[in-house]
């Protein structure tokens, strides 16, 4: 069997042409029945995500589909002209499409570098494959070694740990400083575009409270409504209420457009005895500043710009760039013991079919044989020799046919070496010229 | 009853625990933990915690006596058993693991005090002279007491690195490793609480002990160190207990507190003891 991957991925094609060649739900299984009932000997499972389209095809080696053939279904699927397709879409053949799909669930071919949600999205469409009948024992093994092997490789070297937005670092300081968010105040300060993240992020911790303040009311209300909070759990709140609120606030997330501080030491100081020295966690996302650096040298309060921030990302970032070389490494491994298995599942079968085809030759020779002893001899030793040597030679160039017609002198393609130490290792033959 | 074995057992078991800090400190030098050492850890705490507490039970059964504390070496054992028992917990915690890097100094400390007690030091208590019900339940309250303080202590130093962490915005992404700086307050909190009342309770039984001995309560005997030192430990945590109304001491001041309450205790217990000279509170005799 042959392996084949065609696919788009968000290196290859824009996000508009991804989304025409997405598939979920019921066009899914319609192009997986489709596929089927085109190339009935053929595997297939659509993997479809907002980044990555890709088919991956198991077929016999010299049958349908074609890597033409499959752009031209996907087009025909999505609706997009083959000429878009073909521009866009990348094809592996073999140990490259498996090491591809090994790679895609490890989150090595991920945006972003080594994200999980891949993983859980290769198995669904395994899945979804498996279900339509539209999989086999090729496709079987290789998805289920890349599943296994990408849980292994995340688990051996941590390429997925770290945060990389943000918002999800923000959430990890402030998980540093609290531990539970049940009975804790958030307040977020303006309501610029960073700060819209990081406060939906804060509010999947489930906060008592999430207060939002603007200096236009209005803003307010609306990042509130985005953010989706609202009474009693929380809500906009004057401008003028800020001091209030920084008294019962544990966590403020400032990002106004302020061209100087809103909150100095000079203003916080007093409200530090009413806030009976809790900690508080300040994240200032504001360019320029919304708190003074000096607020952060107060007892208690623990304050982080949006470069602290970014370093902390760029740093998970480099971590896990670093990492995928030892990742590509233990991949390597992987893919060829995947090979190695899909190869031995391969010679079983050729064994089994060699073994059948040998016997029906061996049984219709016997059978000829058995008829012309039983007609003609009778009691003549030499004319019984005669017939058994002429049975065993046509027994033995009949076996010789098939493999011997591989071994095409005038093919000068055909790799006859090869052939030659298989045959000789397989029949155990010296490969000494005779001396004379 | 005290052989020269014991010594070098304890020296073994504060060697295996300095082993186990060396693999946490690379734990929390570490990007990722790895799952080998993280065992090797485990395994290592785990075996200090069944040597010392199978020492303390040899000593037990071979003293012959109903009392398990016979000497300042038994208290010593009884509790590098129950911290090494309370670190393998703590390891069992993902977000706690780091703690064990605090506490493993500690049991160090406590085997190699043991050490200097079996092989230098040795006193045994002067148990004819003392109540011994009173003298059983005193020597457990100042033990389990002790244990309390360890804790608070090492959660006390574990807060103050997570925050000079938080602060210097240093190591960030390693930070996850560690708990928060609220529950390792709270933390702080439930223990002092607990030593506090262990030792008020230990405070009381050793003041019975005294006006049991013959002659009542010698003169002056408020300034003796060892009463001055288990009294300040005592306000010390009866500080740190209510930082959360006492607000003036929460947070880093309560964790500095917590780790100055156990120094107290410390110095209580090992200067006082261990000093040669008359001393009015001393359970021990003259050798």
């Amino acid at each position: 069997m042959r392996i084949l991957l065609l696919g788009v991925n968000h290196r290859t094609a824009d996000v508009q042409l991804r989304e025409k060649l997405a598939m979920a739900g019921g066009p899914l299984n319609a192009a997986l029945a489709r596929l089927r009932e085109t190339y009935a000997d053929a595997e297939f499972v659509l993997v479809s995500t907002c980044n990555r389209t890709e088919l991956y095809t198991a077929r016999p080696s010299h049958a349908a589909p074609s890597i033409e053939d499959l752009r031209n279904v996907l087009a025909d699927l999505s609706g997009v002209e083959v000429g878009a397709v073909t521009a866009a879409t990348i094809h592996r053949e073999q140990e490259q499409a498996v090491a591809h799909l090994f790679r895609v669930c490890s989150g090595l071919d991920s945006m972003v570098l080594g994200e999980t949600q891949i993983l859980g999205q290769v198995k669904r469409a395994y899945e979804v494959a498996s279900a339509a009948n539209a999989i086999g024992p090729v496709l079987h093994r290789v998805f289920q070694s890349a599943l296994s092997a990408a849980r292994k490789v995340r688990a051996d070297t941590g390429i997925d740990a770290g945060r990389v937005s943000v918002g999800s670092v923000a959430v990890d300081f402030a998980r540093q400083v609290f531990d539970d968010f049940a009975d804790k105040t958030i307040v977020g300060v303006g309501a610029g575009e960073m700060a819209k993240t990081t406060l939906k992020h804060l509010k999947a911790l489930n906060p008592h409270r999430l207060w939002l303040v603007n200096r236009t009311a209005q803003r307010a209300a609306e990042l509130a409504a985005t953010i989706g909070v609202g009474h009693p759990g929380g809500g906009p709140r004057a401008w003028d209420e800020l001091d209030e609120l920084m008294v019962d606030a544990d966590v403020m997330v400032t990002s106004t457009g302020a061209t100087e501080p809103i909150i100095t030491a000079e203003r916080f100081k007093p409200l530090a005895r009413r806030r009976r020295n809790r900690p508080l966690f300040i994240i200032d996302i504001a360019v320029p500043r919304d708190v003074d650096p000096t607020v952060g040298g107060l007892s208690n309060i623990y304050l982080y710009n949006v470069d602290d921030l970014e370093s902390v990302v760029e740093a998970t970032r480099d971590q896990r760039r670093d990492l995928v070389a030892q990742c590509d490494g233990l991949l390597t491994g992987h893919v060829a013991a995947c090979m190695s298995q899909l190869q031995n599942q391969d010679i079983g079968r050729l064994v089994r079919e060699l073994r059948r085809r040998l016997l029906d030759i061996g049984e219709a020779e016997r059978e000829r044989t058995r008829r012309k002893l039983t007609a003609q001899l009778n009691g003549d030793a030499e004319r019984a020799e005669k017939i058994l040597d002429e049975h065993t030679h046509r027994l033995i160039n009949k076996i010789l046919h098939l493999p011997l017609s591989q071994l095409d002198h005038g093919n000068p393609d055909a790799p006859l070496g090869f052939y030659a130490a298989a045959l000789r290792r397989l029949f155990d033959l010296s490969d000494t010229p005779p001396k004379s | 009853m005290n052989h020269p074995i014991i010594s070098i057992l304890l020296s073994v078991l504060a060697a295996l625990s300095i082993a186990a800090e060396v693999l946490a400190l690379r734990r929390l030098r570490r990007a990722e933990p790895t799952a080998g050492e993280d065992r090797a850890q485990r395994g290592i705490v785990v075996a200090v915690a069944v040597g010392a507490g199978t020492v303390f039970a040899y000593r037990y059964v071979s003293s012959g006596q109903w009392q398990p504390l016979t000497a300042h070496l038994d208290g010593l054992l009884l509790i590098s058993a129950l911290l090494a028992i309370t670190i393998a917990f703590i390891q069992t915690r993902p977000r706690l693991f780091g703690l064990s890097a605090f506490g493993l100094p500690l049991l160090t400390l406590m085997l190699a005090w043991g050490v200097c007690s079996a092989a230098w030091t040795y006193r045994p208590f002067n148990l004819d002279t003392l109540h011994p019900v009173w003298m059983g339940f005193h020597l457990t309250c100042v033990y389990l007491g002790t244990l309390c303080a360890a804790v608070a202590a090492i959660a006390g130093g574990m807060f103050l690195y997570v925050q000079r962490r938080l602060k210097q915005k240093r190591d960030l992404p390693g930070l996850g490793k560690l708990a928060s700086l609220e529950r390792l307050e709270l933390l702080i909190i439930q223990t002092a609480s607990l030593g506090f009342t262990i030792l008020t309770l230990a405070l009381i039984t050793g003041l019975i002990l005294l006006i049991d001995q013959p002659g009542g309560l010698p003169a002056g005997w408020w300034l003796d160190p060892k009463i001055v030192l288990a009294t300040a430990a005592w306000l010390v945590y009866a500080v740190v207990m209510n930082v959360r109304y006492a607000t003036t001491f929460r947070g880093q001041r309560a964790a500095w507190l917590s780790i100055a309450g156990f120094v107290l205790l410390l110095l209580a217990y090992g200067i006082v003891t261990s000093m040669p000279g008359p001393v009015v509170v001393a359970y021990g005799g003259p050798g």
